[in-house]
């Protein structure tokens, strides 16, 4: 088959599918990192279910020429391993597409897929075990097929491959060498010649980038910050944090600890914390919801704590593998009583990294909880980025005493009153600092009291620290049309699809301006200030609440100016999606 | 010399246990010449969950059943302090039971003290995990029993608080097997409550002394558990040392103390341009 014309390629959508152990994800990683050598952006994102092995489970990918930080609206190659993935996938294929499909077991399902689409029907499994004796070098086979379709070089695809399947040993790479040779005589057959495909790649500058998940940036940026100390407990989409940390901690001289439970990885993040160790932990809703007396704990008793809440689908055990923003209104108000919190949101994996070491800083100044609202999204999808600096790290202990600074003191109260609300400390060890540290109510001696002046003394003081730090809390980022009476705002898996959206409305005639705020609680006035200058601002949210627009109204701003974009389908808003319901809603507002 | 907060008077009543679990490990802080600056005393949530304001030392006030693992993160943190955590019988038995056998298991160097009242004082007097089988038919737990089925329990006592001598050298010996680094040192004190649950007198009557037995072994789990299963089995409690297991460290890695006993990088060493060229590294292995 030859295909009339040659298309340039500068935005690829692509989607594996098939069941789990297929080996999707690893098509579309030999991909990513073909076009990642060739400069352009990628974006990968798996859908699986909530089981080890098998299942319907799909690996996706967007390749851009320009960043983008999301998937896009189309995909241009399927590559379905079976019926199933043809099935739930086919829909997804734009109409000029391409799907490959493994035809070991049949034809495909009819009416499944665009009728313009090119579809190449291949028994891949059938050929993997024919010629190479096992049924799993069918995803080399689909690669070699894949490369000639792209129209790189024969040579290019097979140094990826060798490069993929170097740590797995020479017979490896030789092996799945020859079924990659399989998929070029494969493609050979459907007139896909070498640099010969229905598509051509446009060139793309490269520069030095680093492909990384949002879950790993968060605890590079953590260590880099000084963390020293992690405790968790298994739970998708947060897992990785705790695998990593355990992974690269003991180097640097701390630790990661599996818990038992969330109430135990919370309060050990707690006491090591109170030695002056830089702790953290994380987990998805429902650990965070068991950790929510410890929050409160670490909030009256002033102890710097991390706390990643990366979300997915809610409510309770929801849906484990799938993004949502449902966790905010937790984040901002959950738990026992009044205390001061930070509530950062980070909007790619750069800003993750970022965002952690200012987290990790700010718990110290604070001495209180500090939250990083992630998403299932952000946290567990690999995006390209600009390296992270680690040359503008930097680390600050707050009002930390050595025993040199306690031996000048006069006397040390471990919750004294001062203007800033924030009271010196040194951690145990500390000769002649002994200090007390509860969680309830108590005297500037750490001594427990339920005196109504204290009381309201203690609590103003531990609040005024919230305005102590105000002025340090990571400011937003802004972009679009700066005087354009429409606004976009949005945190985590949104700012990539709002970044987007916002260009092809002001193509559309719709200018609008953007707002990523990088704190979502406090609301800062930054926040407040963008939304008065508008007419009105979209609100863009995974939740069914919109929690992050009943933020900003109890904070003050103006109600009638919000509207709520909401998406609680469990599938992360797509540029185009966005753009139509904008475009919708602008047009009943005229 | 900085003034720091003044030792509280214990709020306990008249003749409570509590008072003689603080008079042994205060003993035997000053008899192992620990100073107060390099120990910590958390407790949970109780009558017991004040006594880590008494003594002078670094106190911690914990959440409600969740003593055992913030004194772990403690112990982990900083392996040169004196970690002892303290608590009642409701705090670790009923909604703390599920980090105590956790604690057993990791075996990381701490004493934990619980005075057992068989009671919940505090609240006026609420039915424990150990008091005897009541209407509600659930049978009392015994923490001692549950300690020595785990893997990797290293130390496990019981004393009464009227038996002062027994007492302080149990209360040491618990804190030479944490401070050693061979593990968790877990001892439970009966206590009893004057106000709600007046034990003395049965408990007194009840307690076979396994210290007292010429012929008994410590090191010997099996033994250790079929002595406190006879005693179980005819209502009575065994106290005294019960086990222990002095043959090594606790496996257990630290921050600052890796798993083998070597030293790691210390955990307040943060200065990122130190770290720069690790931290590189390791995001190069990150680049496309």
């Amino acid at each position: 088959m030859t295909l009339a014309t040659t298309r340039l390629v500068d935005d690829l959508g692509v989607l594996v599918a098939g069941q789990g152990g297929d080996g999707s994800l690893t098509v579309v990683n030999l991909l990513g990192t073909l076009l990642g050598r060739r400069g352009f952006h990628t974006y990968t994102a798996r859908e699986v279910a909530s089981r080890t092995k098998g299942g319907h489970a799909a690996a996706l990918m967007r390749a851009t020429s320009v960043a983008r930080g999301c998937l896009g609206d189309r995909v241009d190659l399927l590559v379905a391993f079976d019926e199933e993935a043809v099935e739930r996938a086919g829909h997804r294929l734009a109409d000029d597409g391409i799907a490959v499909f493994d035809s070991s077991a049949g034809a495909r399902p009819d009416g499944s897929l665009p009728v313009g689409a090119t579809v190449l029907e291949v028994p891949l499994a059938r050929i993997a075990v024919r010629s190479h004796r096992r049924d799993l070098f069918k995803n080399s086979v689909a690669f070699g097929l894949v490369a000639r379709i792209v129209g790189v070089s024969d040579d290019e695809a097979a140094g990826i491959l060798r490069e993929r399947f170097r740590r797995l040993g020479d017979a490896a790479v030789r092996s799945n060498l020859r079924a990659l040779e399989t998929g070029f005589e494969v493609a050979e057959l459907h007139g896909f010649g070498q640099g010969a495909g229905p598509w051509r790649l446009a060139p793309v500058e490269r520069t030095e980038r680093i492909l990384i998940t949002g879950n790993e940036a968060i605890s590079l940026g953590f260590l880099a910050a000084g963390g020293r100390f992690f405790a968790g407990y298994p739970i998708t989409p947060a897992t990785e944090i705790l695998t990593w940390l355990q992974a690269h901690l003991p180097a640097f001289g701390g630790l990661a600890v599996q818990a038992e439970d969330e109430l135990s990885a919370v309060n050990l993040a707690i006491g090591a914390a109170m030695t002056g160790t830089r702790a953290m932990t994380a987990s998805s809703g429902p650990g965070i919801a068991l950790m929510q007396e410890g929050v409160s704990h670490a909030g009256s008793a002033e102890i710097p704590l991390v706390i990643v809440d990366c979300q997915r689908s809610g409510p309770s055990t929801g849906m484990p593998t799938k993004p949502e923003q449902g966790d905010l209104a937790m984040l901002a108000h959950g738990s026992t009583g009044d205390f001061p919190r930070v509530v950062l949101s980070p909007g790619d994996a750069a800003d993750c990294f970022s965002l952690a070491i200012d987290a990790t800083n700010l718990a110290q100044e604070l001495q209180g909880p500090v939250y990083i609202a992630l998403d299932q999204a952000l946290g567990q999808d690999s995006a390209t980025s600009e390296p992270f600096d680690l040359a503008v790290v930097t680390t600050t202990s707050g009002k930390r005493l050595s025993a040199h600074d306690v031996e000048g003191l006069r006397e040390l109260r471990r919750y004294v009153l001062t203007d800033d609300g924030v009271s010196p400390w040194a951690p145990p060890g500390t000769p002649g600092g002994m200090t007390l540290v509860t969680g309830n109510e108590h005297n500037e001696w750490g001594l427990v009291s339920t005196a109504p002046g204290n009381r309201v003394t203690m609590m103003d003081k531990r609040m005024r620290k919230l305005d102590t730090v105000r002025d340090r809390l990571p400011g937003g980022r802004a972009w679009g049309e700066p005087a354009a009476a429409i606004g976009l705002l949005g945190v985590g898996m949104t700012t990539g699809v709002i970044g987007e959206a916002a260009q092809r409305l002001a193509a559309a005639g719709v200018p609008v301006a953007c707002l990523q705020p990088r704190t979502v609680w406090p609301v800062p006035e930054e926040t407040l200030e963008f939304i008065r200058a508008r007419e009105r601002v979209y609100v863009v949210e995974h939740n069914a609440e919109g929690q992050l627009a009943q933020l900003l109204a109890a904070s003050g701003a103006p109600r009638e100016r919000l509207r709520s974009i909401l998406k609680y389908d469990g599938t992360p808003l797509r540029p185009g999606e966005l753009v139509g319901r904008i475009l919708a809603a602008e047009e009943n507002t005229r | 010399m900085t003034a720091t907060y003044p030792p509280a008077e214990p709020i306990w009543c008249a003749g409570c246990g509590h008072f003689g679990v603080q008079a042994s490990l205060d003993r035997a802080l000053d008899t192992l010449g620990i100073p107060r600056h390099e120990t910590i005393i958390l407790a949970g949530i109780g009558c017991s969950g004040t006594i880590q304001n008494n003594l002078g030392t670094y106190g911690y006030h914990a959440l409600h059943g969740r003593v055992l693992p913030s004194a772990t993160g403690v112990a982990l943190a900083d392996p040169s302090l004196t970690v002892v955590a303290a608590g009642g019988d409701g705090d670790g038995y009923a909604i703390g039971m599920g980090h105590l056998v956790h604690a057993f298991r990791r075996n990381v160097p701490f004493t934990y003290l619980v005075m057992n009242n068989a009671i919940y004082g505090l609240t006026k007097g609420q039915r424990s995990p150990t008091s005897p089988r009541g209407e509600d038919g659930a049978a009392p737990f015994d923490a001692v029993s549950m300690g020595l089925s785990v893997t990797g329990t290293t130390f496990v006592a019981r004393g009464f608080t009227r038996r002062s001598a027994q007492l302080d050298r149990l209360t040491l010996a618990a804190l030479e097997h944490a401070r050693s680094g061979r593990g968790f040192a877990f001892l439970e004190v009966l206590s009893p409550c004057v106000n709600y649950n007046d034990t003395y007198p049965e408990w007194e009557a009840a307690l076979h002394d396994v210290d007292a037995e010429a012929d008994y072994n410590p090191s010997d789990r099996a033994s250790a558990f079929r002595v406190v299963a006879e005693q179980a089995a005819q209502g009575r409690m065994a106290v005294g040392l019960i086990y222990r297991d002095d043959s090594g460290g606790s496996g257990q890695a630290t921050a600052g103390v890796m798993a083998d006993g070597r030293a790691r990088p210390a955990a307040a060493d943060l200065d990122p341009t130190r770290h720069a060229p690790v931290l590189q590294k390791l995001l190069d292995r990150y680049r496309v």
